[in-house]
């Protein structure tokens, strides 16, 4: 989604206000975001949270 | 924590000032002691750190530990940290406590210092229960 919008990981931080290394971090499945960043990521990309997170929605 | 409180422990001057800080309450313990070279090396020492700190903002590590580059995700891993030094600690009394005991002396001050920690566990759990 990020790239679709050729989106950098430092624009998408900047705009959720985490370090980039966050973003790069749930991409990669090494962390979950909390429930209100998940909710603010999904609001950013207008979708869902589960189209956002869940690989079978 | 208010709004500026939380602000300024966020800020890139917190740790340093911290350190500053706390070179100068050791160099005030070592005056007290009787040993004030040893205390303004310790001073020149929390500097040296509070400097370094404040300068090497590129690192997200540092930025974190600082304050201004900390997020939910560093403010997480802070949490595990905390808990992992935590449990260390009281393994490192535990061990202590039970040589010293086994060298037939009272077990002092790491009985205390196990009572305090145990004791600060437990009212932890319970406000936090209470908090929800």
């Amino acid at each position: 989604m990020r790239l679709d919008r050729s989106l950098a990981q430092g624009q998408l931080a900047q705009a959720m206000g985490v370090s980039r290394q966050t973003i790069n971090s749930i991409e990669n499945d090494r962390y979950t975001p909390s429930l209100p960043l998940a909710m603010a990521l999904a609001r950013y990309f207008g979708v869902t949270v589960e189209e956002m997170f869940d690989d079978q929605a | 924590m208010t709004r500026h409180s939380q602000a300024f422990t966020r800020s890139k001057w917190f740790l340093p000032l911290f350190s500053v800080a706390m070179g100068g309450l050791l160099l005030a313990a070592s005056w007290l002691g009787g040993h004030p070279g040893a205390g303004l090396v310790f001073l020149a020492a929390m500097t040296v750190f509070g400097l370094v700190i404040l300068l090497a903002g590129r690192s997200e590590t540092v930025r974190g530990l600082r304050g201004d580059g900390r997020d939910e995700r560093f403010a997480q891993m802070d949490m595990r940290a905390t808990a992992v030094s935590g449990l260390v600690l009281i393994v490192a009394l535990i061990v202590a406590w039970l040589v010293e005991i086994a060298r037939g002396h009272s077990g002092n001050p790491y009985s205390w210092l196990l009572a305090i920690s145990g004791l600060s566990y437990l009212i932890a759990v319970v406000i936090l229960r209470w908090r929800g």
